[in-house]
């Protein structure tokens, strides 16, 4: 018998045992894989195409105060600056619904394909959008949720003005990291509330990578002491002012990763050693066969490593299968989108894995090397 | 479906433990002998139960994180108060009282009077800023409330703990102590810049678990010329007595000047409480993700302690014990060894009670500041889920012990 055969036979003869063992490392595994994708998810939104162009400009004092219309102007006239659109939001519930369950956005309909050029939606969607002022697009998974066609009309009450507003569907996008947002037409909005002059947001886009940091700079010295003060900044960074709203989540999440990572350890430590301790007497007679202490505890280092990384193998890669091929965004009811397992995260657990593996041969392996021959023969465990 | 298939579940486990506890009780065998036995092998049980100690308190945190979030609304108010509210909002800093509907109110004689005779009701703005946190990261919005200073005398649950009230027109406010832990400049003599403006902080308050613990007050007219704004919010009244409430209520309705709501203040509150979906999602998914790892441990551990006692169980049923008494043995000795666990998970999550923490509500847009809230039912919920693991994680080890040979048993080395 060679020594792998010998290995292999050992980690397997007690079936139930070594099942038991690679499942929990299997599980344990699973979920370090999905807190570690749903800790990056949060605190690293996906990027969009042509974020790096963009930037968002929101009133100084916070998201929620308006700004100007007036201010238009002055940042158009900016130079770098491409175009600008405002982006107001409406705060609209669709059909009684409990939440709220897609944003809604006013904006200016003929700069929707020069400053979110990423979303992607037929020539006729846009002139559509162009030409009548009830005119609405939606993402497109928005619309399958609620079975939504192009020309259907849809209308929504508002939490944030009084009233309701219907729109017509022109179009149904895609395309962009998270397609589920409805956009409206400013104007609309002016024209129905009754109070034009003003907008939540101005989003605007560069001209290219190089004007980003002028350009900021420049609309926030614009508006500086005037009576409505701006705070300008790249989407990214505003994606990321937007997560740490968020709080303690990530300090939660981060925590029980490193809850379930001991526990794993913990358990999966224990089962090895039970495997070895069952086996003491024959670890005696290999003694005083002649085999070495390091010959042992290789043969303990390669039975539990063997275990890990069959449970590596099955976690990881369950992990791996399921949020890649499964539909994610249903599963967490939306809250998830894209849910990614990154090489990174992989690379995590695989370690995580590994350190398993060689922690759980320690404390056996130590036993071994410091029983005599005679004390392991006379055992009976 | 779904629910179908859980009560059958609950069903079946709850008819489970009822049969133990009528064998464990019945049973002739000295309930100190499986007892005792937990505690031979102690070095696989020791890691059971903390890896059965470690799942439950990650249970009872989660799940004590989403109680608290839900609370974090639900402990405000005064049943003497009526809050007024524009139509259709969901938040009160989307709603909109115009000074024209408050002059209409103010002096109505269903509203109770102070000792002076001025009506009890104020006038609140409410207003979201954007202020660094202390720990560096980011920054996050901050719910300011610009009352009257009758709108204190209205919020008794609010009691000042260090510092004074505002003084209007200095450019003054006082903010939740819970709040000021978690932000840069909110502690007593600090300064922050809003609206173009500096504001010094004087007091701090305790809000007593309330939602008011997630507020920054200052004065409502001087908050209305900072943030430009036309309008209050909202509207909080005194009734004179219960009969007076209704009658607010009712006149409010039929004014056709008043496109306003008015209700109770506490229902208000407990109707804005927020939805703890995504954390609970969240703890249901790590509660059966580590239950399967910790049944499997409990299995391993019972199987090992089975394997080991073959010849004992083989002279217990020599003496004359039942299959079914071995069975519900061990499965006793499982349930006893999470038992321990669950008691340790509770132990390791108590500390956290109390402690409190925030994150972004939704309902709100602002800084929420809530605690862990362990409940008794939360840390029962919790024994219970440990000796589900353990009873079922005995389950086959058990049946494997009362299906042993007799012969062969005792046989066995």
């Amino acid at each position: 018998m060679t020594t792998a055969a010998f290995i292999i036979k050992n980690a397997l003869r007690n079936k139930r045992r070594a099942l038991l063992s690679v499942s929990s490392v299997a599980v344990s595994l699973f979920l370090l894989v999905t807190l570690q994708v749903a800790l990056r998810e949060l605190t690293l939104p996906p990027p969009s195409a042509g974020a790096e162009l963009r930037v968002a400009v929101r009133n100084k004092i916070s998201l929620t105060n308006l700004l100007p219309a007036r201010q238009r102007g002055v940042i158009e006239k900016i130079p770098g600056v491409e175009a600008v659109s405002p982006f107001t939001w409406f705060g609209g519930r669709y059909q009684n619904e409990e939440g709220m369950s897609f944003a809604q956005f006013a904006m200016d309909a003929d700069k929707l394909q020069s400053v979110f050029g990423e979303a992607k939606m037929n020539m006729e969607g846009y002139e559509k959008f162009k030409a009548s002022k009830d005119a609405c697009v939606l993402g497109k998974i928005t619309a399958d949720k609620y079975h939504l066609n192009v020309g259907d009309q849809i209308t929504l009450d508002s939490t944030v003005y009084p009233g309701s507003l219907s729109f017509h569907i022109a179009g149904i996008y895609s395309g962009t990291p998270d397609d589920r947002n409805m956009l409206f037409r400013q104007d609309y909005l002016d024209e129905s509330i009754g109070q034009p002059g003003y907008v939540g947001m101005w989003w605007l886009k560069v001209k290219s990578a190089d004007d980003m940091t002028p350009v900021i700079k420049a609309i926030n010295a614009a508006f500086e002491n005037t009576s409505a003060e701006v705070r300008a900044e790249s989407e990214r960074n505003f994606q990321l002012g937007f997560i740490s709203m968020l709080g303690n989540v990530k300090t939660l999440i981060a925590s029980i990763s490193t809850v379930v990572v001991f526990t794993l350890v913990l358990v999966s430590a224990s089962t090895m050693s039970m495997a070895v301790r069952e086996r003491f007497r024959e670890l005696a007679i290999l003694k005083a066969l002649g085999f070495r202490r390091r010959e042992l505890f290789a043969f303990i280092l390669a039975e539990s490593f063997g275990l890990a990384a069959a449970g590596a193998i099955l976690g990881i890669g369950g992990a791996y299968i399921l949020y890649t091929y499964g539909d994610i965004g249903k599963m967490t009811q939306g809250i998830f989108v894209s849910f990614e397992v990154t090489p990174r995260i992989i690379g995590i657990a695989a370690l995580v894995a590994t350190l398993l593996g060689i922690i759980s041969a320690v404390a056996p392996s130590v036993s071994v090397a410091r029983m005599s021959v005679v004390n392991g023969l006379k055992s009976l465990d | 479906m779904a629910t179908a298939f859980r009560i059958v579940i609950e069903v079946g486990i709850l008819t489970l433990l009822a049969w133990l506890v009528y064998v464990a009780i019945t049973s002739p065998i000295a309930k100190s002998y499986n007892l005792r036995n937990v505690f031979v092998r102690w070095r696989s049980t020791l890691a059971t139960i903390m890896g059965i100690g470690l799942v439950v308190a990650v249970f009872v945190l989660v799940q004590s994180l989403a109680a608290g979030l839900e609370k974090s609304a639900g402990n405000t108010g005064d049943a003497r108060n009526i809050m007024i509210v524009r139509k259709g909002s969901t938040a009160e800093s989307t709603s909109m009282v115009s000074l024209a509907q408050f002059q209409i109110m103010r002096y109505w004689e269903q509203i109770a009077r102070d000792e002076s005779g001025a009506p009890l009701i104020s006038a609140d703005l409410i207003c979201l800023i954007s202020q660094p946190r202390s720990d560096g990261h980011g920054e996050a919005n901050v719910s300011v409330r610009g009352l009257k200073s009758v709108g204190i005398v209205l919020r008794p649950q609010v009691k000042l703990v260090a510092g004074r009230w505002f003084t209007p027109g200095k450019r003054e406010v006082a903010v939740s102590q819970k709040l000021a832990r978690r932000f840069a400049n909110f502690h007593i003599g600090d300064t922050f810049r809003t609206a173009g403006n500096t504001l010094t902080v004087v007091g701090e308050f305790d809000g007593g678990n309330s939602a008011f613990d997630s507020e920054v007050w200052m004065d409502v007219d001087e908050a209305r010329s900072l943030f430009d704004r036309e309008s209050y919010s909202s509207l909080l009244v005194r009734m004179a007595s219960p009969e007076a409430g209704k009658q607010i209520i009712s006149r409010i309705e039929g004014d056709k000047r008043l496109p306003l709501l008015a209700g109770s203040e506490i229902k208000y509150y407990t109707d804005q409480t927020m939805t703890a979906l995504p954390i609970k999602i969240l703890g249901n998914f790590l509660a059966t993700a580590m239950s399967i790892g910790a049944i499997f441990a409990a299995m391993n551990t019972m199987y090992a302690s089975v394997g080991a006692r073959t010849r004992e169980v083989g002279t217990l049923r020599v003496l004359g014990y039942r299959r079914r008494t071995i069975l519900a043995a061990f499965i006793v000795e499982g349930a006893f060894l999470a038992a321990i666990g669950g008691v340790l998970g509770c132990l390791l999550a108590l500390p956290m009670h109390g402690v409190s923490t925030g994150t972004m509500s939704f309902n709100t847009f602002s800084e929420t500041v809530f605690e862990f809230r362990i409940t008794p039912l939360l840390a029962a919920k919790g024994m219970i889920f440990a000796v589900v693991v353990g009873v079922i994680g005995s389950l086959l080890p058990a049946i494997r012990a009362s299906r042993l040979p007799v012969i062969t048993a005792l046989k066995s080395v």
